[in-house]
C-alpha cells in the first residue's frame, strides 16, 4: 500500500496531538493565507525602507504587523481549540486513548506555538534585509521579534485555557474585553495579574522585557514558561477525569515557582520588585486553587493515605478541590505578605492580605451562587471577577475626584477589599493606619465565610475519604479525617 | 484479565441530572465473550449508563467495574480494555481516513511499523482501504460508522461498548455491520450494543437487557422476552388455503377453542386456546379431515417489538395499580446475570 509515506511523515517522538493539529492546521486556508499576506506586506515594507527618512515609520509598521500576527492572530487560533472537541464529542474519544488531559491540552498549545515559531522564523530574513539596507540594531530587532513570539505563546496558553469553556460568549467577553481596554492581547495577562494585588505588577513584567542583561532575560523566560504551565494545567484540570491527581503537580510546581521568585529577589537584591510580582502571581494561583470542585473519589484520597503522615499532611494542601485550595491559598498569602512585609513595608504586606481577601470574596460568592449542576466553578469565578472589577473601576475613579467627600468615601472602601487600595492611597496621611486596620478587620469576613462553607463541603466528602482510607488500611485501625 | 469473573459488573447504578433520574438503580453483569443488546426507548438511560461504564461520566452512586477494575478508581486501566463507539461519531475536519486512524493509533501508543501494520489490519477488517485518502468528515453514514468502529478496535480492546451503531444505516450497511460484530464476537470479545431496533439485536445478541426510565425491566434472550409476555395458553396460527378464505373462516367459527384473530388475503390468523404441540397438530389434522385445502399452517412468533411494548404496558398498568405485591415483573431487585 502507498499509505506508509503519508503517515510516516511525522516522527513518533512528536506528541500525537501536535501531529494531528499540525496536519489539520497546515491544511486549512488560514495558515497559508496569513503566511502569504504577511509576506506580501513585509516585502512591500522592506522595499520602502530604502530611504533613511521613513525608517522610523517603516519600523513602526513592521512592529505592528509582527505583533498583530504573533500576539493576536496566531493565539486566537486556539479560541475554540478544546470547545470544538467538547461539542463534537471527540474529546471523549481522546480521553479514552493513552493521552492524558495534560498532553491533550499541551498538544493544542504546542501546535499553535510551533506554527507561530514558523511564522517568526519566516519574518527573520526581512529583519536582516532591513539591516542591510538601512542600519538598524540587528540584535535588538531579533530580540524584539523573539519577545513578541514569547508573548504570543503565553497569550495562546491563556486562550487555550479559556477554550475549555463551552460558552462562546464567555470566551469572547474575556478575550475581547482586555483587547478593548488594553489595545493589545498582552494586556489580558496583566489584567489577570492585577486581580489580587491590585498593583501594577504588569508594569514589572514589561520593565523586565525592556531592561537588558542576561539575568532578566532568564527571568522573563522563566516567567513565561511558568505562565504557560499555569494556564495549560488550569485547562487540563477542566477536562481531566475526577480520579486525576493533577492538583498535586499543579500546586507543587506553583509553590516552587513562587518560592524561587522570592529567592531570586533575595539573591539579586531586587526583593521589592519580586515581592510585587509575587503578589500579582498570587491572585492567579488563588483563582486556580479556589475553583476546583470538591473531589469525592475515594482513590484520590487513598493515594494520600498510602504515604503515611506526610501524605495526610499533603492532603490538606494538595488534594483536589477548593477546600484544600483554601488552605493552600492561605499558605501562599501568608508567604507572600511576609515576604513583602520584609522586603518593602508592613503596610504593603497588609494591603496584599486585603487584596487576597478580595479574591476570597469572589470565591465565597461563587460558592453562594454555584449550583450542583454547574460542574466547573471557573466560569462563575471569572464572571464575578469581571463584575467586581467593573465596580472597582467605577467606584475607584470616584475616589480620585477631588470634590468627592474624601473622609466618608475613603472609609466606605473598607466594605470591598479590592477598593481599599484606592481608598488607602487617597486617604490623608493621619488616617492611613486606622483605615488599614479597619480594612484588615472587615476583610476577614470573606475568608471566614469561605471557611464555614469549606467545613460543610469537607464533611460532604467525608464518605469518600473514609472509603479511601479503607482501600489502604482495610477496616482495622484508625480513621480518615 | 481474570476470565472467571464477569467482564462487566454494574451494581445499583444511579445518575441524576438535576431532578431527572436518568439512571435509577441499574444492576447487571456480563460474562466474558457475550454479546448483549441494550434496549430502550429514547431517553431511557442507555447512553448515560454506557458513558459511565466507559469512564466518561461519574456515577451518582453505585459501582461499576469493567474487567475487574472499578471505573471511578482506575479509569486508566479500564480505558485500556475498552473500545467505545459513541452515538455521535466524531470525525475531524481536514483529516483523511488514514490520518484519522493514524492519529488515534499514535495516541494509543503504537509506534513505527507496528502502527502501520495495525492501521492496515483495521482498515482491512472494516473495508476502509479504498477510502484511505477520503476526508474523514465527508463520507456517508455507513462509511463513517465503519471508520468509528475501526478506531474503537485499534488497540484490540477486550470489551466493546457500541452506542446505537446501526442508527441511520441502510439495510446493506446494517448487514455488514452485523457481520463485523459477529466476527468480533467469535474472537471472544465482550460486546454491549445499544439500540431501539429490537429485531436486529435479537439476531445478533446472546441476550438482551431492557431499560425503561432508568431501570432494567427485563433481561434474558429474545425468546424468553417474547414468551414472557405471551398470554398464557394461547397460540397464534397463520393459515393459508387454496381458494376462498371464507371457507376457512366459516370452519373456524364452528370449531371449538378457536377464534379468528384477523382475516388475511389467502386465509386467516387464528387464535387457538392451547399451547402444546399435540393440540396444534390436532387442529391441522381436523382441518384436513374437514376438506380444507391447507397450503400453509404455521405458528406465528410474536414480534419482539410487540412483546416489548406489551411489557412496558404491563409495567405501567401495574405501577398504576398501586403496587400490588408479587405481580410486577420486578426483576430489577436482583441483578441481571447475562
Ligand atoms: N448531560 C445531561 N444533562 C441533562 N440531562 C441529561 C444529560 N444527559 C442525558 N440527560 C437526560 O437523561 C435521560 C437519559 O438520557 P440518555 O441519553 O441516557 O437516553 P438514551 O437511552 O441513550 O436515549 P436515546 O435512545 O435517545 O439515545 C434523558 O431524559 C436525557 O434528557
Ligand atoms: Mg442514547
Amino acid at each position: 500500500m502507498n499509505a506508509a509515506p503519508a503517515i510516516m511523515d511525522f516522527s513518533d517522538r512528536l506528541s500525537p496531538m501536535v501531529v494531528k493539529e499540525l496536519r489539520q492546521g497546515l491544511r486549512t486556508r488560514l495558515f497559508g493565507g496569513v503566511l502569504l499576506t504577511l509576506h506580501l506586506m513585509l516585502v512591500l515594507l522592506t522595499l520602502m525602507s530604502g530611504g533613511a527618512e521613513n525608517a522610523a515609520v517603516v519600523s513602526g509598521w513592521f512592529d505592528g504587523i509582527a505583533t498583530l500576527v504573533l500576539c493576536i492572530i496566531m493565539p486566537l487560533r486556539g479560541f475554540s481549540a478544546v470547545a470544538d472537541e467538547l461539542k463534537s464529542g471527540t474529546l471523549d474519544m481522546l480521553a479514552l486513548t493513552r493521552l492524558s488531559a495534560g498532553r491533550i491540552i499541551f498538544g493544542k498549545w504546542a501546535a499553535i506555538a510551533s506554527q507561530s515559531l514558523l511564522l517568526m522564523l519566516s519574518i527573520m530574513p526581512y529583519v536582516v534585509a532591513r539591516f542591510v539596507f538601512g542600519g538598524l540594531d540587528l540584535f535588538g530587532e531579533i530580540a524584539a521579534l523573539f519577545y513578541k513570539w514569547l508573548a504570543g505563546v503565553v497569550i495562546a496558553a491563556v486562550i487555550v485555557a479559556l477554550s475549555t469553556q463551552r460558552q462562546f460568549w464567555l470566551r469572547a467577553v474575556i478575550v475581547f474585553l482586555p483587547m478593548l481596554f488594553g489595545g493589545c492581547g498582552a494586556a489580558s495577562f496583566m489584567m489577570m495579574s492585577r486581580m489580587g494585588g491590585g498593583m501594577s505588577s504588569g508594569l514589572v513584567f514589561t520593565s523586565f522585557t525592556k531592561s537588558g542583561g542576561g539575568g532578566s532575560v532568564l527571568l522573563v523566560l522563566g516567567m513565561a514558561a511558568w505562565a504557560i504551565f499555569f494556564f495549560l494545567s488550569l485547562a487540563a484540570t477542566r477536562i481531566a477525569p475526577a480520579a486525576s491527581l493533577l492538583s498535586v503537580i499543579k500546586r507543587s510546581v506553583n509553590l516552587v515557582a513562587l518560592l524561587s521568585l522570592m529567592l531570586l529577589g533575595w539573591l539579586t537584591g531586587s526583593s521589592a520588585a519580586m515581592g510585587m510580582t509575587a503578589a500579582g502571581v498570587l491572585s492567579l494561583l488563588m483563582m486556580d486553587a479556589l475553583t476546583e470542585r470538591v473531589n469525592e473519589v475515594p482513590s484520590v484520597y487513598a493515594a494520600f493515605y498510602q504515604r503515611g503522615w506526610p501524605g495526610r499532611l499533603a492532603l490538606w494542601l494538595l488534594a483536589p478541590g477548593w477546600v484544600t485550595g483554601l488552605a493552600y491559598s492561605a499558605l501562599l498569602v501568608a508567604l507572600v505578605s511576609a515576604y513583602v512585609g520584609w522586603a518593602r513595608s508592613v503596610e504593603e504586606a497588609k494591603l496584599i492580605a486585603v487584596g487576597a481577601a478580595g479574591t476570597w470574596m469572589i470565591a465565597a460568592l461563587v460558592q453562594l451562587f454555584s449550583t450542583r449542576k454547574s460542574r466547573d466553578l471557573l466560569p462563575p469565578f471569572i464572571i464575578f471577577w469581571l463584575i467586581v472589577n467593573v465596580m472597582i473601576a467605577t467606584l475607584g475613579s470616584l475616589l480620585m475626584i477631588p470634590w468627592a467627600m474624601k473622609t466618608t468615601t475613603v472609609w466606605f472602601t473598607c466594605a470591598l477589599p479590592q477598593l481599599l487600595q484606592a481608598g488607602y492611597t487617597t486617604a490623608q496621611a493621619g488616617d492611613k493606619a486606622a483605615l488599614l486596620n479597619l480594612g484588615m478587620l472587615t476583610a476577614c469576613i470573606w475568608p471566614g465565610a469561605l471557611l464555614i462553607a469549606a467545613v460543610f463541603a469537607w464533611r460532604r466528602a467525608r464518605a469518600a475519604r473514609q472509603e479511601g482510607w479503607r482501600m489502604i488500611h482495610g477496616d482495622q485501625g484508625g480513621s480518615a479525617v | 484479565m481474570d476470565r472467571s469473573q464477569p467482564a462487566v459488573v454494574v451494581e445499583d447504578l444511579h445518575r441524576t441530572f438535576g431532578n431527572l433520574k436518568a439512571v435509577n438503580g441499574v444492576s447487571f453483569s456480563i460474562d466474558h465473550g457475550r454479546v448483549v443488546g441494550f434496549v430502550g426507548a429514547n431517553g431511557a438511560g442507555k447512553t448515560t449508563t454506557m458513558r459511565i461504564m466507559a469512564t466518561l461520566d461519574s456515577p451518582g452512586s453505585g459501582k461499576v467495574s469493567m474487567g475487574g477494575h472499578n471505573v471511578v478508581h482506575h479509569p486508566a486501566k479500564v480505558r485500556r480494555l475498552l473500545g467505545w463507539m459513541p452515538d455521535s461519531f466524531g470525525t475531524y475536519e481536514h483529516m483523511t481516513v488514514l490520518e484519522y486512524l493514524d492519529f488515534y493509533a499514535r495516541a494509543l501508543g503504537f509506534k513505527g511499523a507496528d502502527r502501520l501494520r495495525r492501521i492496515q489490519e483495521v482498515m482491512d477488517f472494516t473495508d476502509l482501504t479504498p477510502l484511505a485518502d477520503r476526508m474523514s468528515n465527508k463520507m456517508s453514514k455507513g462509511q463513517t460508522q465503519r471508520l468509528c468502529l475501526g478506531r474503537a478496535l485499534l488497540h484490540d480492546p477486550q470489551i466493546l461498548i457500541l452506542d446505537e451503531p446501526a442508527a441511520g444505516l441502510d439495510p446493506k450497511a446494517r448487514v455488514e455491520l452485523k457481520n463485523l460484530i459477529r466476527i468480533l464476537a467469535q474472537e471472544g470479545k465482550t460486546i454491549l450494543i445499544s439500540s431501539h431496533i429490537l429485531s436486529e439485536l435479537g439476531e445478533m445478541c446472546d441476550s438482551l437487557l431492557f431499560i425503561d426510565k432508568g431501570r432494567i425491566v427485563h433481561h434474558g434472550d429474545a425468546e424468553s422476552m417474547v414468551r414472557g409476555t405471551e398470554t398464557a395458553g394461547e397460540t397464534l396460527v397463520n393459515v393459508q388455503i387454496a381458494g376462498e378464505p371464507a371457507k376457512l373462516i366459516e370452519w373456524a367459527l364452528t370449531a371449538p377453542l378457536i377464534k379468528v384473530e384477523e382475516e388475511t388475503k389467502r386465509g386467516a390468523r387464528l387464535r387457538i386456546q392451547a399451547a402444546d404441540d399435540a393440540t396444534l397438530a390436532g387442529v391441522l389434522r381436523r382441518m384436513i379431515q374437514d376438506g380444507l385445502p391447507v397450503l400453509d399452517y404455521h405458528r406465528e412468533e410474536r414480534r419482539l417489538e410487540d412483546a416489548f411494548i406489551d411489557m412496558l404496558g404491563q409495567i405501567d398498568k401495574n405501577t398504576f395499580k398501586a403496587q400490588q405485591p408479587g405481580e410486577l415483573p420486578q426483576k430489577n431487585a436482583e441483578a441481571a446475570k447475562l
